[in-house]
């Protein structure tokens, strides 16, 4: 472990916020869109009211427990048998859901941008750069996501701009899409777009001071969030609900329709490499996070020799979805909705059994 | 030996970036794709116009006498896999990244088939959701073929700054791809593509400006093509065309279609057999106040802000300072607007039963859900029913650098 306490509040709100606020930039508006239509954009609402007291729930017990990461604190609640069999079932999760995002980024790639390349070949490029980005260590990570968020956000933020012209802003009416009761079954389902949140907890520790964590993961959840309704809204307002439900990747298609001014036209790519930068921090530090995952469960100190072999894991399990809309829709949607579930009542349950076996009265 | 080993790694990492690399002078850049029916089922005629691109460069010396673009045809049953068969004479790789319009025929665009096509050709990331679709009243092929511009002879500039241009007076809508789909697939509204040919066969000289659809223009010199009105598309087929004026109507009524100003000319209202020449500009969108009801005539209301610049009175009336003069003039504009309007309204409750004005827009907020709202059905219900009225409010009347125009009487003394 390369860890020797440099991570401050600014450097874990970095990582959160790669993590999950590019979210809104890959295939998960479609997903939703299929369901809900243009009441889509709300979805990420419910889901994050559903899922958001869980996680504080969670970061309350961390913080009562003192010193103890994710699956130690699971450990110490449930007992070692049942407690590994959770942390087990965490990984897993954890691990499929890289798997699975990562297939769907490297279709996006090869897709739009590389039409030529056979997708192992991106595959291995892609996951090798992640690769080799996690193995400098947390600090490292943290320290590039701190240097990279202005950069990607102001790129982001000028897609914004450049494409307020085409918003229309009626086009979120009927304001419920399919109907209120889809919206909100489809908010408590898919709960788990979040769930990066708390496989983040196993980093628990990696800042200087516990407070500080907790300080900047809550904060960045919640710019998180606000981003990608953001984001869902501009979808939205430019394609409207028939066009929204086909469009596989929103986000480039919208960086393909902007132009800046009359002479620059076809700019995506200068988008897409912010676009790519961002997409490997979130595989750098989500790698980073399941090796840590694998390290704690197996009381593996030195975990960072796992990263090679469960980076070639996840190419081959990867490859392994026959193509991409299968991908999508049929193995991630069904892996959001066990998830959702599971992290929504987790700490609920957590909670209460410390609470009956006395443990908080500490 | 180590670090050959490494070397060698390295490399294989590195160049796997190469997959993709296509050299530039390797690709040959369409501008315009034509598309056309033939006598097969299944089968079009494609047509490319691919640029050149040394010609019109500054920094390359053009060979003698290269044409600023190379048109093909070929047959084909989608947009790209044409592209393929067309290599069999063009010698490099036909990139659809640059295309700026679709020309599609007049025949193939009243056709059921048009949709089926249209929609193949957007699942390539080549083609991008600006293209601009132009419906030709020829064959497309003929179109492009015909397509001589004389100033601005590289393709991709003089499609972008003749519709540019165009769209800026409102003679043509904006019709590109993106609008086309969003329209199309919203089930409501009519999608205006824009006309325009290279055959003037049937001048019209009627003596008011802009009541023209394409090839109606009488026009001396030039180049041959004209762009002009718009052919009307209703459920992704075309119905009907639309002039210039009719055009700019759509234009004004629609707030998410730009435009900038336009000229225009009107009987003067003090002596009618001259006519005053104005400059109408618009700042704001148009207010548009919808009320559902359900089960009687919905209403509409609709005002319109707008601004005039009188720029010619032939009549040497004196306008701009006599207050009646003015009052009277400013009476007649709005009238004759509101007159021009209605009747254009009507014409598309009755005529078309939707409108090409995107006003379904303002009935979806009385919807809870899409299923209310598609079951209220905007073409067969709401929108042949409802009760239009529409107000043009003006806030400027302006007479130009001019204060007065010279007296007549007193110069011919």
């Amino acid at each position: 472990m390369q860890n020797q306490g440099f991570l401050q509040t600014k450097e874990i709100f970095a990582i959160v916020l790669m993590l999950v606020a590019i979210k809104a930039a890959d295939s998960t508006p479609s997903l939703f869109a299929q369901k809900a239509q243009n009441g889509f954009w709300l979805i990420p609402i419910v889901s994050f009211v559903v899922i958001f007291p869980s996680f504080l729930l969670m970061i309350y017990l961390l913080k009562r427990f003192r010193d103890k990461n994710l699956m130690e604190l699971i450990e110490s609640i449930l007992g070692k048998t049942i407690g590994k069999l959770i942390s087990i079932i965490i990984f897993l999760f954890a691990f499929s859901t890289l798997t699975l995002d990562s297939r769907n980024y490297v279709e996006q790639i090869k897709v739009l941008y590389f039409p030529e390349s056979p997708t192992i070949f991106i595959f291995f490029i892609f996951i090798g750069v992640s690769f080799f980005g996690a193995k400098k260590g947390i600090e490292v990570i943290g320290y590039t996501s701190w240097i990279a968020l202005p950069i990607i956000k102001i790129s982001f933020f000028t897609l914004i701009w450049l494409v307020l012209g085409s918003m229309v802003y009626e086009r979120i009416f009927p304001i419920f899409g399919s109907g209120l009761p889809v919206i909100l079954s489809e908010g408590v389902k898919k709960a788990a777009i979040f769930a990066e949140l708390f496989f983040l907890l196993i980093a628990y520790k990696a800042a200087k001071e516990e407070a500080m964590f907790r300080k900047g993961a809550v904060v960045a959840s919640i710019i998180a969030f606000l981003e990608i309704i953001a984001f869902y809204f501009i979808y939205i307002t430019v394609f409207d609900y028939n066009s929204v439900e086909k469009i596989a990747f929103p986000f480039h298609d919208i960086a393909q329709y902007v132009q800046f001014g009359q002479f620059f036209t076809n700019i995506e790519t200068l988008f897409m490499v912010f676009w790519l930068f961002a997409a490997y921090l979130k595989f750098i530090v989500f790698l980073y996070l399941i090796a840590w995952m694998f390290g704690t469960i197996f009381h593996i100190k030195n975990f960072e020799p796992l990263l090679l072999p469960l980076a070639y894991l996840v190419i081959i399990a990867g490859l392994l979805p026959f193509n991409s809309i299968y991908n999508e829709f049929v193995l991630r949607e069904n892996l959001l909705m066990i998830m959702s579930p599971f992290f929504i009542l987790l700490p609920f349950m957590l909670w209460f059994i410390a609470l009956w076996k006395g443990e908080l009265k500490r | 030996m180590k670090g050959h080993v490494f070397f060698i790694a390295i490399a294989m990492i590195m160049l796997t970036g190469c997959f993709d690399r296509i050299e530039l002078e390797q690709q040959s850049y369409v501008i315009a794709v034509g598309i056309d029916k033939t006598e097969e089922e299944g089968q079009y005629n494609y047509t490319y116009q691919i640029a050149n691109p040394a010609v019109g460069s500054a920094a390359v010396q053009s060979g003698p006498n290269e044409p600023p673009a190379e048109i093909v045809t070929v047959k084909g049953s989608d947009i790209l896999g044409a592209t393929n068969t067309a290599n069999s004479f063009v010698s490099k790789k036909i990139t659809l990244d640059h295309t700026k319009i679709i020309v599609i025929s007049e025949e193939l665009a009243r056709s059921k088939d048009f949709l089926g096509i249209i929609q193949s050709g957007s699942r390539t990331p080549q083609i991008r959701r600006g293209v601009e679709l132009v419906v030709s009243k020829e064959s497309a092929s003929d179109f492009i073929n015909n397509n001589q511009p004389i100033m601005e002879q590289r393709p991709h500039k003089y499609y972008q700054f003749m519709l540019s241009r165009a769209k800026q007076t409102g003679i043509i809508p904006n019709a590109t791809l993106h609008r086309f789909f969003q329209i199309t697939e919203g089930d409501a509204d009519l999608f205006l593509g824009i006309y325009a040919t290279t055959m003037q066969s049937d001048q019209k000289d009627n003596g008011e400006q802009d009541q023209y659809i394409a090839g109606e223009i009488p026009q001396r010199g030039g180049s041959p093509t004209q762009f002009m009105g718009s052919a009307v598309f209703k459920e992704g087929q075309m119905i009907d065309t639309l002039t210039g004026e009719e055009t700019r109507f759509s234009h004004i009524l629609d707030k998410t279609m730009d435009m900038k100003d336009f000229l225009a000319t009107m009987p003067d209202p003090v002596k009618p057999d001259f006519r005053i020449t104005y400059d109408y500009s618009q700042k704001q969108s148009p207010q548009i106040d919808f009320t559902y009801h359900k089960n009687k005539p919905s209403t509409i209301k609709v005002e319109i802000p707008f601004q005039i610049e009188v720029i010619a009175i032939p009549s040497l009336v004196d306008y701009s300072q006599n207050r009646k003069g003015r009052q009277k003039l400013r009476k007649a504009i709005i009238q004759r607007f509101e007159e021009k309007t209605s009747a254009f309204i009507e014409q598309s409750q009755t005529q078309y039963r939707s409108d090409p004005f995107y006003w379904s827009l303002y009935a979806r907020p009385h919807f809870k859900n899409i299923k209310a709202y598609e079951k209220a059905d905007w073409h067969k219900k709401i929108y042949p029913n409802a009760e239009v009225s529409v107000t043009y409010k003006m806030d400027k009347l302006e007479f130009g650098k001019m204060i007065n125009d010279s007296k007549i009487n007193e110069v011919r003394d």
